[in-house]
């Protein structure tokens, strides 16, 4: 075979092109290679992820498809500290009655991959299945909120004093508009909710006071791209307390005022 | 061909040009994504990967001179909650959605950015004058969205690189 023209050996009209191919490849493989290498040692921060929980279909669908029967058997063990009836006997303990699904298997997930740290409920979550964290959620889920003279809740607790309520009272039903600080029901019910969001109307004071100011110190860190982080941050020491007795002395169950309090 | 035929036919492709129009944002062309790099992020895993992983938000310094922004708009917050820019350097914006659209608009200029969840919103801004410049939403997103407002802190220039990493990143970080 004669190599006339086209694309010849070296013994054909164009000895130099097989060795140019030869080194341009070289230099192309070698560029990409070491390109490759320089975008590795950029030493770029680890990314610093709150929770490995996202709200997507599969999340959501894992958390509805609880049995709320076998949840029942399962929450024995979980009844010393949050209750029988799903409100607890300590003040720092939530309680769990009717909340929302997501909201605790949000808790239970971060509780297991160590996003939220707590010496009891750690060892606890990770003994948890996935299908026992979705039984449990159905179970609490459905666990009615109406008072019980026969249980040793502590639930609602003392009023306090009017102008400390008022000051709750405006910044969960209007919050601050000048500090950028969104209404608390706005989120956390029973105006809107997000997505994993508790409802707060049933919650103990003191467990409000402490994940608030956990919050604002960063202890707790799980929250999904930063809001309670940001918001209990921007609140004062009183505004905290304010709004952990807001909560902790039922008010949240009133109808809530459609008017700013004086 | 009569000048009936002509006019139909002008006005149909009008409309049809003008249909994409109003939804240019939504439309993919693959060549134009790979000229201009991807846009499109999941707004339910922001805070999982990517460039929208919240050690990632913040104000950060590029090598040019000018600096890059990234936040994200979420129900009923924009994150970081106060952002810190150099006065009179050119300011990348880049902020996501990650739940209902909203819109980050600077009270005191004429800047104002929609974010759509799923699609990064760019934005080629410039503060000359230092201040604090407070920035609502401005559309509409929801039962707390009149309070969602947070703060754009220029600071005059040779400042901005004497504050400290963490400052300069998030002025609401304490």
């Amino acid at each position: 075979m004669q190599h006339a023209r086209g694309f010849p050996d070296s013994g054909g009209r164009f000895p130099w092109r097989r060795g140019a191919l030869i080194s341009l490849t070289l230099i192309l493989v070698a560029g990409t290679a070491g390109s490759a290498l320089l975008l590795q040692a950029r030493d770029n921060p680890p990314d610093r992820i709150p929770s490995y929980v996202a709200w997507t279909p599969e999340t959501i669908a894992a958390a509805s498809r609880g049995d709320a029967f076998r949840g029942m058997l399962l929450a024995k063990r979980c009844d010393h500290c949050h209750g029988a009836e799903g409100f607890s006997a300590e003040a720092y303990i939530p309680n769990l009655a009717g909340m929302d699904k997501l909201a605790i298997l949000k808790q239970l997930e971060d509780f297991r991959s160590h996003k939220r740290l707590s010496r009891v409920m750690n060892p606890i979550a990770e003994s948890l299945s996935t299908r026992d964290v979705s039984d449990v959620v159905a179970y609490y889920a459905k666990l009615p909120a109406f008072a019980d003279p026969q249980d040793n809740r502590i639930f609602p607790q003392s009023r306090p004093d009017p102008a400390h309520a008022a000051s709750a009272s405006r910044l969960v039903s209007f919050g601050d508009g000048e500090r950028g600080i969104p209404p608390c029901q706005a989120c956390h019910g029973p105006v809107a909710y997000r997505p994993g969001v508790p409802s707060l109307e049933t919650q103990n004071a003191v467990y409000v006071l402490n994940q608030l100011e956990a919050f604002a110190s960063q202890a707790r860190a799980n929250d999904i791209n930063m809001p309670m982080r940001t918001i209990a941050g921007l609140l004062t020491d009183d505004e905290r307390h304010a709004i952990a007795d807001y909560y902790g002395s039922g008010r949240g169950l009133e109808p809530a005022s459609s008017t700013v309090p004086k | 061909m009569n000048w009936r035929k002509l006019r139909t036919f002008l006005l149909t492709v009008l409309v049809l040009c003008l249909i994409p129009a109003t939804r240019y944002y939504q439309i993919d062309v693959p060549l134009v994504r790979f000229l201009q790099g991807s846009r499109h992020v999941d707004p339910l895993l922001l805070h999982l990967s990517g460039e929208f992983v919240e050690n990632n938000l913040g104000t950060e310094q590029e090598p040019d001179g000018s600096v890059t922004v990234r936040m994200i708009a979420q129900q009923y917050l924009f994150i970081p909650h106060c952002i810190l820019v150099p006065a009179g350097v050119p300011v990348h914006l880049r902020i996501t959605s990650a739940d209902a659209v909203h819109s980050l608009t600077f009270n005191g200029t004429d800047y104002a950015v929609k974010v759509l969840p799923g699609t990064i919103s760019e934005a080629q801004l410039q503060f000359p004058r230092p201040g604090e410049y407070p920035t609502p939403c401005r559309e509409f997103c929801g039962a707390g969205h009149y309070a969602m407002r947070s703060e754009l802190k220029v600071v005059p220039r040779d400042q901005f690189p004497t504050l400290r990493p963490e400052e300069r990143g998030n002025c609401a970080a304490r």
